[in-house]
């Protein structure tokens, strides 16, 4: 029996020391990146060992701007002239010249903050859900008002304007080019602090829904239809997204219109441009100006102008500076009925404004910082 | 009877450490990413794993009109390297359970390098998974295994 085990042990032990044997010095690999030893020609004609395996379309496309997991941004608006109506019943389309309250905004800004998570990431389905958190605060002066101004710039002074809300994103590619992209978000937009929050029952929800294709490495297109507030009231609108990276991959747009629309300049993987607009909106209730009734919300819409300037501070943390023009396209004020409920007047509805405001356009600035994702 | 009992610990013992050594090996081989334009040779050297690009849909640069540089690295010394026989994925060790931890993904595209993880979902699917810090913030992508057509 003798006769067997040793020689069984033997071929054990050798077995055992070839691995241990054949090891190498890995410190040196990690030096030499590259190694050109092969014959590249054998991986020309293979195929999937598993005859089901399907492709599915990136949700990317070349140089895009990085993701943002976590960001975090400082905004401030330079002085700019600010005309409130009384509170009334105003004609859609009716142009008040006579301001009951005009005041000049010397700061309005705050910080922003966004987080965006993936809760599921693979090729077959992409799920990410994303809260947000805005807060911006007045300094007033020169305010002069008629004995029945609602007194909003006191108030927007002494409360500011806030927004949080939670958001999610579904991309799910049907096939190595068809997509489809989901997009859902509620915020709670008012003067609201944490010491008087504000009751959820005014949620205000935004959907888009899109279907497009992934046409190539450097192209992709969508179309569908948002119910948005981008500007300030509830609008349903068709959307069209169009990222694009020209061939030389210095240049190329990041569309989302009509939300945003950027040209974007690459100088390096880096170190982006971006330079364009973005429509901003949301309705804050404004809680002196409410009553049991009827909820005073203003219809916030602004469009800024604006170039970006994006970079790599280290690793995946960004940095970024933005200056542009915020132009008011909208700072009416609408009563909701029935405590808050929200209706629809789109570009042809006539319910009058409870508010007809006007905002000077002044600069604006914005620097962040981020935390990108791979 | 000692000398059969002793012989039948020691298959136990062996089998158990070959099959293991089966198991981390099965990451062994060319894999495909989700994206389909390149293909990855993962070999063993020494007790880790690296993989290596073998294979590009589209080898040649339509600026250059030479085979591709992988010109987004950080390091400018290796911006003159070709991209293939880069090596994307770095210092995998086997931990067990179908996973390979420890080591690095490189996106060629970006120039970075990610934390990842790999695992094998079936013998021909990886989830290979680049992620920033915590594995919460991170990306799976599926990789396929690839063989020479029968």
């Amino acid at each position: 029996m003798k006769k067997i085990v040793w020689p069984f042990m033997c071929f054990c032990g050798l077995t055992l020391c070839i691995p241990l044997l054949s090891q190498q010095d890995t410190t040196s690999l990690n030096d030499n990146l590259w190694e050109d030893d092969d014959d590249y020609s054998l991986y020309d004609d293979i195929e999937f060992v598993d005859e089901s395996a399907k492709r599915f379309a990136s949700a990317k496309v070349f140089d895009l701007s990085p993701q943002r997991f976590i960001s975090i941004h400082w905004d401030a608006q330079l002085p700019y002239a600010m005309n409130f109506s009384d509170l009334g019943s105003f004609p859609v389309g009716e142009n008040t010249t006579t301001y009951s309250e005009t005041a000049t905004a010397n700061y309005t800004g705050g910080l922003r903050m966004m987080a965006n998570i993936p809760v599921v990431s693979k090729n077959s389905i992409i799920w990410q859900m994303g809260a947000n958190y805005w807060d911006t605060r007045y300094r007033i002066s020169d305010q002069q008002g008629s004995a029945g101004s609602a007194g909003l710039g006191t108030i927007l002074q002494s409360w500011g304007l806030r927004t949080m809300g939670l958001n999610t994103t579904v991309f799910k590619p049907l096939n190595e080019e068809l997509f489809l992209l989901f997009q859902g978000s509620a915020d709670l937009s008012g003067n609201y602090t944490l010491e008087r929050f504000q009751s959820l029952r005014y949620l205000r929800y935004s959907a888009a829904v899109m279907i497009g294709k992934r046409s190539s490495d450097r192209k992709q297109w969508a179309l569908g239809i948002a119910r948005t507030y981008r500007v300030g009231e509830l609008n349903y609108l068709p959307i069209l997204l169009y990222n694009y990276t020209a061939p030389n991959r210095k240049w190329g747009t990041e569309i989302l219109f009509p939300a945003r629309a950027h040209y974007r300049r690459t100088f390096t993987p880096r170190s982006i441009l971006l330079a364009g607009y973005e429509l901003e909106g949301q309705s804050y209730r404004i809680r002196e100006l409410s009553t049991s009734q009827n909820s005073l919300e203003i219809r916030r819409g602004e469009l800024r102008l604006r170039a970006e300037y994006m970079k790599q501070i280290t690793g995946f943390i960004w940095m970024s500076a933005q200056a542009g023009l915020r132009y008011d396209y909208s700072f009416n004020a609408d009563f909701l009925p029935e405590d808050g409920k929200e209706f629809f007047r789109g570009f042809f509805g006539e319910q009058p404004f409870a508010m007809l405001n006007s905002l000077g356009s002044p600069l604006y600035f914005n620097i962040g910082i981020h935390l990108v994702s791979p | 009877m000692k000398n059969s009992i002793l012989i039948s610990l020691l298959i136990f013992l062996f089998s158990g450490l070959l099959f293991g050594q089966a198991d981390q090996d099965k990451l062994v081989g060319v894999w495909e990413p989700s994206n389909g334009k390149a293909r990855v040779k993962i070999d063993k050297i020494g007790n880790k794993y690296y993989g290596k690009i073998v294979w590009l849909k589209e080898p040649i640069d339509p600026e250059t009109e030479q085979p591709k540089l992988d010109k987004n690295n950080p390091d400018v010394s290796m911006r003159s390297a070709p991209l293939r026989g880069y090596r994307m994925l770095k210092d995998f060790v086997y931990s067990g359970n179908g996973e390979w931890t420890e080591g690095t993904i490189y996106d060629p595209e970006s120039g970075s390098t990610y934390n990842c993880v790999i695992k094998l979902k079936d013998d021909n699917t990886l989830d290979i998974r680049g992620y920033v810090g915590v594995k919460a913030l991170g990306r799976t992508d599926v990789w396929k295994r690839l063989s020479v057509k029968k």
